[in-house]
């Protein structure tokens, strides 16, 4: 009795041991890489942030002065027009992403024949680079060699389609390129959110009379809205930090008609060897990001707590 | 006596030290670390037979190319100075080497630079650029004019014309004569910065190299708001108004076969569009090379060079191999090499170019330098970064390629955004 309870700590201690050897490759696999990527974002983030508030010009070096990077950038029609074309591109590619995409959707969700080979066509734009989609659509909406020519050469010889080089339009090629590529991935997420409404639900419409219209309206995309918001939010933070798509398809022209924020801090960072300007315009980007994703997180926040609640 | 004796003490002394370290240092064998983007094409060629000559010469030859833009080599050179760790040698080029030599020390060549009398034969201004402080820390390797002039033959006989335009009038006439003889756009362009900024300094440049020089190369507030600038916008918008608007932001080189079947007529282009048009399979006698029009009929050079810097280092041994390639890139034999893989002109004024091996083009492109230099018309290129620091240079093409692309701005409107963009820039 009195050598049982030692011997019977001992061999749940090594019980333990045991466990803890061999949840280690768990450990190693979550939080080395986590620390790491979280550590690198962090210190990146800091340091940039430092750097928007020194002098430096071609090397980051050290002092203060204060705002002055920030307000000299946001004073640059570089940036204004940016962020200008950020409101323009942000809006209407999230809109129609996300309309285009819930339509696809919703057309895929009829039982039809074919729906996987559908479905891997709409969401095979994903899998394409950014670089290669706007350069495709580069040669496809030049007015002298794409889509206007074809139609011209077709007969209608007045038709018009050159937003390419018109530079009020120029950012709308980008939102079209940008939507080709994205909206699978919206259709994606809906789809699978529709084939998770509740049968019932579904069954209790049909019993009370309800059409595929009406049903859509009142009973399914009710039930969507949350999938709506993800979509929504990610959409956005791939809008704020759009770069490959806008180089490769209009190389922020005609002019600078199409520059968006992530073209000018490259640009000024390491076209213009103005470090600490690029710096502060990679501040403003991140503010931007900001806030779309804090109100989204403080929105899944209670989202949680409500159904805690519940 | 007694001083005499201390004297020679000392002098065995040093001798005694040095003796050892002189075996050594000419025991040495010479070691070069190089970064450039130069790693393919004919690029890639001339700096590898550079390399080749280095290594005959008894030294170990360690070219890094960053492909890619400039901006990219010049990461790693930024990622290098920072690290402590510079390369022994990089490409460099314009006021960036003034800017660059700032942030790391680099070697003074001045004795190696009068040993081979090389100051004599370097246009001034490119002189200058070399040696911020006054003093040589960088060689230039070659040299390219960015307002050349290439006619296209065939459109050429469809405008019924035979004369190689000299003055802006001319050209504009020209210009009209192929419009009405059939040619779709007199001008052949692409529609990226540099090259939207490149119609701009041939423009002024042409219309007046001294205008050209305070304003642009000066900044001069008077000059820059000056009826010479205001000329040269009015005259950009002509050669816009002469272009492929469906251009978008192609590279001028996807054009060239337009240009050489006579769709398109006359091209702005720096030299090395002599090197394109010949590696895309065209023949010589597609076209015709010429200086950018010139309203006093002297030949303007705007002037773009490559070249290179050298960073301090203590070990002997790089040491004695930027010794030897300093001594390679001075050298006419070795210039004569490059420049006839690349298509460019030597940077030497005194390299003969009637030797088999160089082209027509590049013959006028020397001749041209020569003249430009003596009648004081050679200036150099903004949009190849040459005239300004890139921050600077890039806030002026803002300007030039809106204008570009922009018909609604007027010539006066140009004039007020270039002064402001340079206001705002300083």
């Amino acid at each position: 009795m009195t050598e049982a309870v030692p011997a019977a700590a001992r061999t749940g201690q090594r019980r333990a041991a045991v466990n803890g050897l061999r949840r280690l490759p768990e450990f190693l696999t979550i939080w080395v890489p986590l620390l790491l990527s979280a550590g690198h974002l962090i210190a990146f983030a800091l340091w940039t942030l430092w750097i928007s508030f020194t002098p430096s010009t071609l090397v980051p070096v050290s002092g203060w002065v204060g705002l002055r990077n920030y307000t000299a950038m946001m004073a640059t029609r570089n940036w204004q027009i940016a962020f200008d074309n950020l409101l323009v591109f942000g809006s209407g590619f999230v809109l129609l992403s996300v309309l285009t995409g819930l339509a696809l959707a919703i057309l895929l969700d009829q039982r039809i024949r074919g729906e996987n080979v559908l479905r891997s066509i709409f969401l095979y734009p994903l899998a394409v680079s950014f670089v290669v989609t706007g350069t495709v659509w580069s040669w496809l909406l030049n007015p002298g060699i794409g889509i206007q020519k074809l139609v011209n050469d077709l007969g209608w010889t007045s038709f018009r389609f050159d937003w390419l080089i018109d530079r009020d339009m120029a950012i709308w090629t980008i939102v079209i390129a940008a939507v080709w590529q994205s909206s699978g991935f919206a259709m994606a997420l809906f789809l699978a959110g529709l084939r998770s409404v509740d049968g019932d639900l579904i069954k209790a419409a049909q019993i009370d009379g309800a059409g595929p219209v009406r049903m859509y309206r009142r009973v399914i995309l009710p039930t969507l809205w949350p999938i709506t918001v993800t979509v929504v939010v990610i959409q956005l933070q791939f809008a704020i930090t759009t770069f490959d798509l806008v180089r490769a398809l209009t190389g922020g022209g005609p002019g600078t008609a199409t520059q968006l924020p992530a073209l000018v801090v490259y640009d000024f960072m390491f076209q213009r060897g103005l470090l600490a300007r690029g710096a502060a315009a990679a501040v403003l980007m991140l503010l931007i990001l900001l806030a779309v994703l804090l109100p989204y997180a403080a929105w899944q926040y209670l989202q949680r707590r409500q159904s805690a609640h519940a | 006596m007694h001083r005499i004796s201390r004297r020679a003490m000392l002098a065995g002394t040093a001798g005694l030290i040095a003796a050892p370290r002189l075996a050594r240092a000419q025991a040495v064998k010479p070691r070069l670390t190089v970064i450039s983007q130069w790693s393919a094409g004919s690029d890639g060629a001339a700096i590898t037979a550079l390399g080749k000559k280095f290594e005959e010469k008894g030294g170990t030859w360690q070219h890094s190319p960053v492909p890619g833009f400039t901006t990219e080599m010049m990461n790693k050179l930024r990622a290098q100075i920072m690290a402590g760790d510079p390369p022994a040698c990089s490409q460099l080029k314009g006021p960036e080497i003034a800017a660059w030599s700032k942030i790391a020390a680099t070697v003074n060549l001045d004795a190696l630079v009068a040993a081979a009398g090389y100051e004599k034969v370097v246009a001034p201004d490119l002189a200058k650029l070399h040696k911020p402080g006054g003093k040589w820390i960088s060689l230039p390797l070659q040299i390219y004019s960015t307002n050349m002039l290439f006619l296209s033959k065939r459109a050429m006989d469809k405008a019924k014309a035979d004369k190689i335009p000299v003055t802006w009038d001319d050209f504009n006439a020209l210009a009209e004569k192929m419009k009405a003889g059939g040619v779709a756009y007199p001008i052949a362009n692409g529609g990226t910065r540099p090259d939207d900024g490149q119609k701009f300094e041939a423009a002024l440049a042409g219309l007046s190299p001294a205008a050209y020089r305070t304003a642009i190369m000066n900044l001069d507030d008077k000059a820059l708001k000056g009826p010479e600038v205001k000329a040269a916008f009015a005259q950009v918008r002509r050669i816009a108004d002469w272009m492929d608007p469906n251009t978008a932001a192609q590279h001028y080189s996807t054009n060239l076969q337009r240009f050489v079947a006579g769709d398109m007529g006359m091209m702005i282009q720096g030299g090395w569009a002599q090197g394109v048009l010949l590696n895309a399979g065209f023949k010589l006698d597609d076209f015709i090379i010429a200086p950018g029009p010139s309203d006093n009929s002297k030949p303007v050079f705007l002037l773009n060079a490559d070249a290179f810097i050298f960073w301090q280092r203590k070990e002997p041994d790089l040491q004695a191999g930027q010794t030897l390639m300093a001594q390679l890139v001075m050298d006419p034999a070795i210039q004569t090499m490059y420049s006839q893989i690349t298509g460019s002109i030597p940077v030497r004024t005194d390299v003969d170019l009637s030797a088999a091996g160089w082209s027509d083009g590049q013959r006028r492109t020397a001749a041209a330098l020569k003249e430009a230099v003596a009648a004081n018309q050679a200036v150099l290129s903004l949009a190849h970064n040459m005239a300004q620091e890139n921050g600077m240079t890039a806030a002026m093409i803002d300007v030039l390629t809106e204008y570009v692309k922009n018909k609604a701005i007027t010539p006066e409107q140009g004039v007020s955004r270039l002064s402001n963009a340079v206001e705002g820039a300083r």
